[in-house]
């Protein structure tokens, strides 16, 4: 299946940054999360995906359509939700929503349907009907995501779509992305820093760093090469626990957070680790879950491109 | 949840052509603009100066027919004396003489040697405006339709110049400031060009919003006015005479949105901040007009004559400082394209217009291209 985006050695240079250095890149459909500390290239990626920057070097395609050369087809098939605020001053939500629809091509008429239907979708009542510089952020995220999809768009690029939701409206945002996905055959390319949210809808990652595409591959297979690990704080001296710890087959190191991040490949870490608490005489003040595998997976990549940039 | 919600559904209908989108933008502008009670109010005083206007046409044109009649009564009265002559075989002195004197003032009144009505009327009008001596020649030719060409022309271009032109400085300053700004400020940029929007588009959608409000107050007042005017003459033959005035109304039109919305929205790009685009722009027009009046200060104090007396216009100085006011140079534009000055006179200030549009446009296009490009 050929890939809806289609990316090599794509290179943007700004006067005296270079953004993107080389980037080889495939997405398919499916949704795809787009991660990378903050400076990596991300937002030059999309607007180069939008075409809405040149390319200093390289090709591309998205959709079939050729990058640089088809901005604008590219972006009638592309509804793109900004992560900072942006909003017409003076307009109501509604009007926004109609607003954009035209921008793409919709009828007056229709777009006013549209708009009232994409906005129940997202669960958008009167508030609909308010000016949009009164709403909350919560609000602006709804309206932003529905101007991104009120013309029916094959690929949805959202940078940080979740920022500014409480977490009941996160969940739902969450299940409106898959349910596009999943029922409508919506693809979509998710620019986040929330890596739960990655890890609860993605079927893909991309982990871009220093310009470069560190990392791409599917949620599935990242998730079998991770290790289970949980972070332990505890009362007392450490030492002991520490070698019971090695004895048993177990790596630990200093968490950024305080207390030891464990890994093992143990079936039951916990049960190992209390035993190894038990034998060595050490007291455990607290056991989490240590930072979430993709976090891992995420801050070893960066830390590794920080490396080799040094 | 609303009863009729119906979940997310395709939409795979026809859209609307690509070549129109800037009217998206234009529309939504001006709904959004029209909300201020102030945008409101500046365009209903723009239509104000319509009703002084119209009353000085329908005096005009009572004026040039009063004189037609004149000039009918006297035929009328030549006629008779010669019937009257020609019946008589023995025709008395005082007859001929009677006729004689009625050819000689009906030759005078063709030859505009003796004051017409027309010109005592509008003599006594236009003694108290200024640049009225240029209609003065055609007003004394004692020809109807060449007085209602020159006269009409004049008006018009008068009503452009005066009160259209001020008020223009105002409404443009209510509406413009913001348009870009804003945008820039809201981050709103980002809604428009991630969808099939170009920047030119985008520019030329905001463009015409200000020129929108122009157009509503000169260009229609104008042709109101115009077709007031025609209503209020005697026949419809004053079409035959003036027909070339709606085209110059056009023109004279272009000519005022144009630059002045460039320059407006240029302005507005510059900054995030509206107030300081309105600031800028209410600056534009009155430090330009303000060193032109310097420059005509010191022509006054050099030459020991009144401020827009002859000598101190026609002198070098102020001639060719008078493109440093934008509003000298929209007047050139307009005296030249209702006629009453030559290409040679005005194409400096027409030359200040066009540089002033291309430069506005240049810097409003990288100003709308950077922040995407960041």
């Amino acid at each position: 299946m050929a890939p809806l985006i289609k990316l090599e050695n794509i290179t943007k240079d700004y006067a005296t940054k270079r953004a993107l250095n080389g980037v080889d890149l495939e997405i398919h459909s499916g949704i795809t999360g787009l991660l990378g500390p903050n400076g990596a290239g991300k937002s030059t990626l999309i607007k180069l995906l939008l075409g809405l920057v040149k390319l200093t070097s390289g090709r591309g395609m998205v959709f079939g359509h050729h990058l640089g050369v088809d901005g604008r087809l590219i972006r009638a098939n592309v509804g793109y939700m900004p992560e900072d605020d942006c909003y017409i001053p003076g307009m109501k939500g509604i009007e926004v929503v109609q607003f954009s629809a035209c921008l793409a091509g919709l009828p007056d008429i229709e777009a006013l349907r549209r708009a009232h239907e994409i906005l129940d979708f997202c669960n958008m009542k009167q508030e609909r009907y308010r000016e949009i510089d009164t709403y909350s952020t919560g609000m602006r995220q709804k309206i932003k995501f529905a101007a991104a999809i009120v013309h029916d768009p094959g690929l949805l690029i959202l940078d940080e779509p979740t920022s500014g939701l409480d977490p009941e409206e996160r969940e739902s945002l969450l299940r409106r992305i898959q349910l596009l996905c999943e029922d409508h055959g919506k693809s979509v390319l998710i620019s986040t820093h929330i890596l739960p949210d990655v890890q609860a809808i993605c079927d893909h990652v991309v982990i871009i760093a220093d310009g470069r595409v560190r990392l791409q591959d599917s949620m599935s297979n990242l998730s079998k090469t991770s290790a289970p690990s949980v972070n332990v704080r505890l009362l007392g001296d450490s030492d002991p626990f520490l070698q019971r710890l090695t004895a048993s087959d177990l790596r630990y190191a200093a968490a950024e957070s305080g207390g030891w991040d464990i890994t093992g490949v143990h079936d039951d870490l916990t049960s190992v680790i209390w035993q190894c608490a038990e034998q060595s005489g050490t007291r455990i003040q607290s056991l989490t879950p240590a930072k979430n595998s993709l976090e891992e997976i995420f801050l070893s990549t960066v830390r590794e491109t920080a490396d080799a940039t040094s | 949840m609303p009863l009729h919600d119906v979940g997310y559904r395709g939409w795979d209908e026809q859209r609307t052509p690509t070549f129109m989108r800037w009217w998206i933008i234009t529309k939504t502008g001006v709904r959004l603009a029209f909300r201020s009670h102030w945008v409101k109010r500046s365009l209903l005083a723009a239509w104000l100066p319509i009703l002084y206007w119209g009353a000085v046409f329908l005096i005009v044109e009572n004026a040039i027919l009063q004189d037609t009649r004149q000039e009918e009564t006297l035929q009328q009265r030549i006629e008779y004396l010669k019937e009257q002559l020609d019946k008589s075989d023995s025709p008395e002195e005082s007859a001929e003489m009677m006729l004689s004197e009625a050819q000689d003032q009906l030759m005078q009144f063709q030859l505009g040697s003796q004051q017409t009505y027309v010109s005592r009327v509008l003599g006594n009008w236009l003694a108290a405006v200024p640049q009225a001596n240029k209609i003065a020649d055609a007003i004394a030719s004692g020809e109807s339709h060449v007085i209602r060409q020159e006269t009409w022309r004049w008006l018009f271009m008068t009503f452009f110049r005066y009160p259209q032109a001020l008020m223009l400085i105002f409404l443009i300053g209510a509406v413009a400031p913001g348009l870009i700004s804003r945008d820039i400020r809201s981050r709103a940029f980002l809604l428009y060009f991630a969808k099939p929007i170009g920047r030119w588009e985008y520019i030329v959608g905001k463009l015409m919003i200000p020129a929108v409000f122009l157009v509503g107050m000169t260009t229609l007042p104008a042709l109101v006015l115009f077709l007031l005017a025609i209503l209020a003459s005697p026949d419809l033959s004053v079409l035959y005479s003036t027909w070339d005035i709606p085209f110059r109304i056009l023109l004279a039109s272009v000519s005022l949105v144009i630059p002045t919305c460039s320059i407006a929205l240029m302005l507005s790009s510059l900054t995030q901040e509206s107030r300081f685009a309105s600031f800028s722009w209410f600056a534009v027009w009155v430090l330009g007009h303000g060193a032109y009046f310097a420059v005509m200060l010191s022509a006054v104090i050099r030459l020991r004559k009144p401020p827009f007396s002859p000598e101190v216009m026609s002198n070098s100085a102020v001639k060719n400082w008078s493109s440093l006011s934008l509003y000298n140079c929209l007047g050139d534009a307009q005296t030249f394209l209702f006629g009453f000055s030559s290409f040679e006179e005005s194409w400096k200030g027409m030359l200040v217009l066009v540089v002033i549009t291309i430069v506005s446009l240049g810097i409003l296009y990288r100003r709308v291209s950077s922040p995407v490009r960041v």
